[in-house]
């Protein structure tokens, strides 16, 4: 066994899953505030990277306000969703509005396509190229990078939910929508306040997936990987969200190193079909006993 | 920005309203001759679209031009297509409309799965030549797909070309060794098993194999794989763009000085474009004359003055665009062959006019004369990235396998 290698390996594995968990991040802030599944999270994102492009790339501002500018376009867009086509789906049934989410994506990919085109597209190069050494261990400088831009806003968010009246006002109304409303919570902004900060995760997330893998109007099909970070965290809990994306980023990333990368999806959907079946409510989930 | 966006918006819906119409028809021309028609699944949408809108362009465009020299002995030609976004079943469904509408002699399919999907149909019908933008090594199988072609190398002999460009790098009987990194997707995988009988045969020991799954990934860990056995070539199949960019940009950080090339879809100048002065390099089979390359001959100089013609604002125009009006030219040559001979226009007559072909001149499209052999054209020529010029130039010969 080459230690050093799987040394190696496994932070790769382990900086990519910091951007899974904060693309999960996103996606459970969303269903935890307001149960909506979100199928369009990745296609948030990739409009939010597209945004970016076109501010470094079109309009040639530095990278440093593009990206800020193209995440708050990112989280933006999450929040006008939000109060035009999820707020009115409010009593209908969830698979609707999981109908809803699924339409938000396709128009968000024809939307790209119009204004950008199918090209595939390179964002343009904003992280340091120097390799990164930890101890012996080489990490590749893009990875390691957006790991500490991605730890940082986690960090943020941590302590926005623990100190401020708005993370209050989150988790109290995602802990029981009812209580929050009498106790003078405004639960529609919270709703609007819960899809914009998850956009907002998810678009950020977003530029610097894409500024490792490229970008193209497909983009959006990683949302269908974290689909399994979530449901195998638990699909209302951030913290399985963020502990199933340092994992499954890790195991994806070392199945692929030593088995192949054809096995690299295979490997996590054997985890998300075990944890399915011992904890059908996720690592960290709520398990909902309801009474009839 | 704003401007160029409007201005893509234009273009884009200038396709639409081609689109919408349906047909690209010949100008009207005093020939009493019924028109031949050609027919095409086309990918202006989804996935493929990028390349999609090219090769439609070319094949637009070669038909205007071929009406313009009268036709083919006399007959206007008609170019019949629907968009499919790249799925099967669209293309499916555009084929049948198509054929009993329109009745085309040849018809240019959109993606492999199309083409083996639709086989069996185009089999017993009989009335109609395939190609299109499969190089999939499958349709050189005549005994399952009798009535389609490849309109250049299938991806075995493009790997077949570029690892007899590798050979004949090696320095007094050192030879260089080669890592294979694909996606693991029919396409990435097709010419992997030939190209790995292919390197033993030449002696070229192949240290590697990496496989990436499909769509925006990281890809650190696989060059960590690529720095522990240090492949003086890397050699990329089942790609545009991504990752090529990141496995080249890491390895060099790593200190690494090996060499890679990649085949015809992730060979264009959109490598250049995107990756600036880190495509400086990087080598790609190819088996027409680039479009801003300094080569010329009679037809590959038509096609710089149709394409000027045509939309003279477009400036270059990719292998996509190339490969359309390629297609339209072989049938052309085809169908021109099966009535020279007095032949009925039908798929064994023009599957047969086609595997005559031999020493074929294509006026510059192609560098050297073509013989077909299992309904592909097996010639390419190694084109090495000028990013400075930002230009690919050859740096071999061309090479026909045998």
């Amino acid at each position: 066994m080459d230690w050093l290698f799987f040394g190696e390996i496994s932070l790769a594995g382990l900086a990519m899953g910091g951007l899974y968990a904060l693309i999960a991040l996103g996606f459970v802030m969303i269903y935890k505030a307001t149960r909506v599944i979100n199928f369009a999270i990745g296609e948030i994102m990739m409009f939010a990277a597209y945004l970016f492009l076109a501010f470094a790339g079109g309009m040639e501002l530095s990278a440093w306000i593009a990206l800020p500018l193209a995440v708050i376009g990112g989280s933006i867009l999450g929040g006008v969703i939000e109060k035009t086509m999820i707020r009115p789906m409010l009593g209908e049934s969830p698979i609707s509005v999981v109908m809803v989410t699924i339409g938000i994506a396709s128009i968000l990919v024809g939307l790209v396509e119009f204004v950008w085109t199918a090209d595939p597209q390179l964002l343009p190069n904003f992280l340091p190229r120097e390799p990164v050494f930890i101890g012996p261990l080489y990490l590749a400088p893009k990875i390691a990078y957006g790991f500490l831009i991605g730890a940082a806003l986690l960090i943020v968010y941590l302590l926005y939910f623990r100190f401020s009246r708005g993370g209050v006002a989150l988790r109290a109304t995602a802990s029981d929508q009812a209580a929050a409303y009498s106790m003078g919570i405004n639960v529609r902004r919270v709703f609007n306040l819960a899809w914009v900060f998850g956009s907002l995760a998810a678009s950020l997330a977003g530029v610097l997936v894409a500024a490792t893998g490229g970008l193209s109007p497909q983009f959006g099909i990683i949302g269908l990987s974290v689909l399994v970070v979530v449901i195998v965290g638990g699909l209302d809990s951030i913290l399985g969200a963020l502990v199933a994306g340092v994992f499954i980023g890790w195991l994806e990333t070392v199945a692929g190193a030593y088995l192949g990368g054809e096995y690299r999806m295979p490997a996590t959907f054997v985890v998300l079909a075990v944890i399915l079946v011992i904890r059908p409510y996720g690592l960290f989930g709520t398990h909902e006993i309801e009474r009839v | 920005m704003f401007r160029d966006i409007l201005k893509k918006g234009r273009r884009l819906a200038g396709l639409g309203s081609l689109v919408a119409a349906l047909t690209v028809t010949a100008p009207a021309m005093a020939q009493d001759k019924e028109p031949i028609v050609f027919g095409g699944s086309i990918p202006l949408s989804g996935v493929f679209a990028f390349a999609g809108i090219h090769l439609h362009a070319g094949l637009t465009d070669y038909t205007s031009w071929i009406n313009s020299q009268g036709g083919i002995n006399g007959h206007p030609v008609e170019y019949v297509m629907e968009d499919t976004a790249y799925e099967v079943d669209r293309s499916v469904a555009a084929f049948k409309k198509i054929s009993g509408s329109s009745s085309p002699a040849t018809y240019y399919g959109d993606s492999t799965g199309f083409m083996k999907a639709i086989a069996s149909e185009l089999n017993s019908m009989g009335t109609t030549l395939m190609s299109g933008a499969s190089f999939a090594t499958a349709l050189t199988d005549n005994e399952q797909y009798p009535y389609q072609f490849i309109p250049g190398p299938s991806y075995s002999q493009m790997f077949g070309i570029i690892l007899e460009y590798i050979a004949s790098q090696g320095e007094g009987g050192d030879m260089p060794n080669v890592a294979f990194v694909y996606s693991d997707t029919e396409f990435g995988k097709d010419p992997i098993e030939n190209g790995k009988a292919r390197a033993a045969e030449l002696g070229i020991e192949v240290v590697e194999e990496i496989v990436t799954k499909p769509g925006s990934v990281d890809v650190s860990a696989e060059v960590l794989k690529l720095r522990r056995v240090r492949p003086d070539y890397v050699v990329f199949h089942g790609y545009v763009l991504s990752p090529i960019n990141e496995f080249m940009v890491q390895m060099r950080q790593m200190g690494l000085d090996t060499q890679f090339m990649g085949t015809f879809w992730s060979s264009d100048k959109l490598i250049i474009d995107k990756m600036g002065a880190d495509a400086d390099g990087y080598m790609g089979v190819m088996p027409y004359n680039y479009y801003d390359s300094e080569e010329s001959g009679p037809m590959l100089d038509a096609l710089r003055a149709q394409a000027e013609k045509s939309d003279p604002d477009a400036g270059y125009r990719p292998t996509g665009y190339i490969q359309g009006w390629f297609n339209a030219m072989v049938w052309t040559e085809v169908i021109k062959r099966t009535l020279d001979a007095g032949k009925e226009l039908n798929a064994d007559n023009m599957a047969a006019a086609l595997a005559s072909i031999e020493d074929w001149d294509t006026g510059g499209i192609i560098g050297i004369p073509v013989t077909v052999k299992d309904m592909s054209f097996p010639v390419g020529r190694i084109w090495r990235v000028n990013a400075e010029a930002g230009r690919y130039e050859p740096v071999s010969d061309w090479i026909h396998l045998d």
